[in-house]
């Protein structure tokens, strides 16, 4: 099982619209049916969290959030398509978090330590981004006071 | 937004903890304790509430935020060491990054509700995957449920159908339903010629296809391989929906076991609520009747010589709350030193007479405190049955004399030897001194003088006597008493003169059989009258559970009268209903086949048990049997209300048969260590006795 998972890369695939119609179809008839099976939502949910949609993948993580409180069997896996789920949205904290849970669980986990990698470098990317920006306002700044005190001293 | 700013910060110092992979050997460095306190004043603990607020209006929480700078960043912070400098760097890069761009999307309430359950969901505990979540992953399941699935398939099909021409007719058909046997498949096509292969890309395998379809006639080796494995691909997948579908199945076998437990027991719930009922609706008729008595007796005030109340408690049970005495402990009475061969009691925690085999004197029984009280010292020989209401008892002995005691007098240090006086003047003392017996001096049985004969003071008050053999079976309410003896006949007495009414012969009604049934009775092979008139009753008891058995004398097994109406169960294992102002035997029910042993009738039914070791339950109206219960061993006592039939069968467990619900169950846990002989119950309070020479007393 351990090494049944999807890359990271996987989860940046998304399904065709058809394809995902069919998913949520079969989900909402089960729903109307008032018994929903763990696989139609996780094939549901999974089809969300590789669609590029924030939304969808909103609801994908909600529902894998759901199959992770009703089965305890199946909680292992969901951590990691948790942990991928949030790294989709840019969570990278809370995907942070439950990767860690999992590899804690399991540290030969090749998918889980890969997700690692990516989280790591995509906060590291953020964060670069960011002192850069807070370098520029910073900059912006010590310009415009510098402009005023000069203006002030004149 | 400022609120996932904060957040970030406290999330950091999490992760900080979890997460020592992430951590590089570097100590904390200068960009930390930079970070550290940048980043103090949205590492304070925030409510969800606020959260959302801030959500709502980052604007004005931000300067908030930044007023509580000061204040939060005295706060201790946990973890100063351990972190990667790296991660730090990164973070307190985002801050800006957020704080400046803000995230490409709106976040919604959905975001931030995802985001809280982290913790909770990360608190839960993680079990091993076990059954199904451990053979099918869920990609697995995934994978094989999802539309493409089925897209080589298609294409395969589409494949086919270009071949047309190459496929039999058969075939044909066969593809079209998709019934395509792979082995025939492959070898048609391995002839075809290397010149004419179509490569297929695997990622582009639908519009090779296609592209097949004009182009070529034949398909490649490679093809042809390629389809191979995806049909095994295909199989696997189907494998895969299987064994989630099955294990779907299980879950639910399972959930509908579970559902089906409980609806026994709300059954089980809803039977009981059932039978309290029935038990406050018979509680509900006997206040009635209680009600009406004591109004009628205020009205007639006037003192009944024997003072036996006319109610039917025996039959309905008597007015109290059952849980009055559910907390009862199960007793045992042990002075007998043979099986017990009758007992009755006059209530619950009242007062008990048993009687036991060879052994003249019946012991008198405090069940309140389960002392012994005395004795009633009188009979010559061996006591077979006994009835008690209130203080009133009679006992029926081998000796074939019926006598009647007052069980208050019994009183085991003040008589013993007590002279024998007439039975005269006993009830002239007794109407000296408390007037509470009217008795006419010369009342008594016909001139006998030496018969009638009671103890001065003592607890006998009256002999009845006129049965030439063992009196095996008594009844009385109010003043009248029906007693039924191994001589074969019944006889009616009248308590107040002690005088004989009736003589009923059962041998005249077995010979004479009613009118009313013009074919006559059919012929009585167990007991021929010519055979019952030449000598004594007996027949050999089948043996009990333990293997013993006796000789079976009881002639009479049973009877009960209600107003005019008697029932006997007699040794030729007919039930016979009398009427009492004619004497005449106007019905016999047959059906047993064994002498009748114990018998009980109420408004609906008659059950008789007998030696043929089974209980009968007849229709007292069509005659009919009603139901019939079959034992291991034969029946020798039983009681039965509108709910339960409590028998005794030749084992050493009190046999309970739960009417309602149709349920056999024994009485067994401390109970008898031989056969159970004899019970009595009233309400839910039972005392029974058995062949080990023990009373118990049981709580149903």
């Amino acid at each position: 099982m351990p090494t049944e998972l999807p890359y990271a890369a996987d989860a940046e695939v998304s399904l065709t619209y058809d394809e995902l119609e069919v998913l949520r179809l079969q989900y909402q008839r089960e729903l109307a049916q008032a018994h929903v099976t763990v696989q139609t939502k996780f094939n549901y949910a999974w089809g969300l969290v590789k669609s590029p949609m924030h939304e969808d993948q909103v609801e994908g993580v909600r529902l894998l959030q759901e199959i992770y409180r009703a089965e305890p069997t199946r909680r292992r896996e969901c951590l990691y398509y948790l942990a991928l789920g949030h790294y989709k949205m840019s969570n990278y904290e809370e995907a942070k978090r439950f990767n860690a849970l999992l590899l804690e669980k399991e540290p030969a986990n090749l998918q889980a330590r890969s997700l690692l990698q990516l989280i790591d470098k995509a906060v590291t990317k953020e964060g670069y981004i960011g002192m850069v920006l807070a370098g520029g306002v910073a900059a912006l700044g010590t310009l415009l006071v510098a402009g005023i005190i000069r203006r002030a001293s004149r | 937004m400022s609120s996932e700013f904060g957040e970030r910060g406290n999330g950091s110092k999490t992760k900080k903890r979890q997460d020592p992979q992430a951590s590089n050997s570097s100590g904390p460095s200068k960009l930390e304790v930079l970070q550290k306190t940048f980043l103090a004043p949205f590492n304070h603990k925030k409510t969800d509430s606020t959260r959302i607020l801030s959500d709502l209006a980052p604007v004005i929480m931000t300067p908030r935020m930044m007023n509580s700078a000061a204040t939060v960043s005295s706060r201790p912070r946990a973890s100063v060491s351990g972190s990667s400098s790296k991660m730090d760097f990164a973070t307190l890069g985002r801050a800006p990054l957020r704080l400046g761009f803000g995230p490409s999307h709106r976040a919604t309430s959905r975001d931030l509700q995802i985001v809280e359950a982290t913790d909770e969901l990360l608190g839960a505990e993680v079990p091993e995957p076990e059954g199904v979540a451990s053979s099918v992953s869920l990609l697995r399941g995934f994978e094989a449920t999802i539309p493409s699935a089925d897209k080589s398939r298609t294409r395969r099909r589409q494949m086919r159908h270009v071949e047309t021409p190459k496929l039999g007719l058969k075939k044909l058909g066969m593809s079209a339903r998709g019934l395509m046997v792979e082995d025939e498949d492959h070898e048609s096509r391995s002839v075809a010629s290397e010149e004419d292969i179509v490569v297929v890309g695997a990622k582009t395998s639908r519009r090779k296809g296609r592209e097949s379809l004009s182009t070529a006639k034949q398909l490649g080796k490679e093809e042809l391989t390629r389809q191979q494995e995806e049909i095994l691909r295909d199989k696997e997948n189907l494998h895969v929906r299987r064994s989630l579908i099955h294990s779907e199945i299980d879950e639910i076998v399972n959930k509908i076991a579970v559902l089906d437990g409980i609806r026994t027991k709300l059954e089980e719930d809803l039977l009981k609520l059932q039978e309290d009922e029935l038990e406050l609706d018979d509680e509900l008729q006997g206040v009635k009747e209680r009600m009406e008595f004591e109004q009628s007796t205020t009205k007639a005030a006037t003192a009944h010589p024997l003072h036996l109340l006319p109610t039917t408690r025996r039959r309905k049970g008597p007015a109290f709350l059952p849980s009055e005495h559910e907390e009862l402990p199960p007793g045992t009475l042990e002075s007998h030193t043979s099986p017990i061969t009758a007992l009755d009691f006059s209530e619950p925690y009242g007062t008990l007479v048993s009687a036991s085999q060879e052994d003249a004197q019946p012991l008198v029984w405090d069940l309140f405190s389960g002392t012994e009280i005395g004795r009633l010292r009188g009979h010559t020989g061996g006591v077979k049955s006994v009835q008690v209401e209130d203080h009133i008892c009679l006992t029926g002995g081998e000796d074939g004399n019926v006598r009647v005691w007052d069980l208050r007098k019994v009183d085991d240090e003040a008589w013993g030897e007590g002279e024998m006086v007439n039975l005269s003047d006993v009830a002239e003392e007794a109407e000296d001194d408390n007037g509470e017996l009217v008795e006419r001096p010369n009342g008594i049985r016909n001139g006998e003088s030496d018969g009638g004969e009671a103890e001065k003071d003592g607890p006998c008050l009256r002999i009845l006597d006129g049965h030439t053999k063992a009196v095996t079976a008594l009844y009385f309410e109010d003043e009248c008493l029906v007693t039924g003896a191994s001589d074969k006949t019944l006889r009616q007495w009248d308590m107040t003169t002690g005088q004989c009414v009736m003589t009923m012969d059962i041998l005249w009604a077995i010979s004479h059989p009613p009118t009313s049934a013009p074919g006559g009775a059919p012929p009585n092979t167990l007991f021929p009258g010519a055979v019952a008139a030449a000598g004594n009753f007996a027949v050999p008891a089948p043996p009990a559970a333990d293997g013993s058995w006796d000789m079976y004398t009881d002639f009479v097994g049973g009877v009960q009268f209600w107003g005019y109406g008697l029932v006997s169960g007699s040794g030729d294992g007919a039930v016979r209903m009398w009427d009492m102002r004619t004497g005449q035997a106007h019905r016999t029910l047959h059906g047993h086949t064994g002498p009748i042993t114990c018998l009980q009738f109420d408004e609906i039914h008659i059950a008789s048990g007998s030696l043929d070791k089974t209980l009968r339950i007849w229709d007292l109206r069509t005659g009919g049997i009603f139901e019939t219960i079959k034992y291991d061993h034969a029946v020798t006592a039983l009681q039965f209300d509108s709910r339960k039939i409590v028998a005794a069968a030749g084992e050493n467990g009190i046999k309970i048969y739960n009417r309602t619900s149709m349920q056999q169950s024994a009485l067994a846990t401390n109970g008898h260590t031989r056969p159970v002989e004899k019970l009595r119950y009233m309400d839910r309070y039972l005392v029974t006795g058995g062949r080990d020479s023990t009373v118990k007393i049981w709580s149903l």
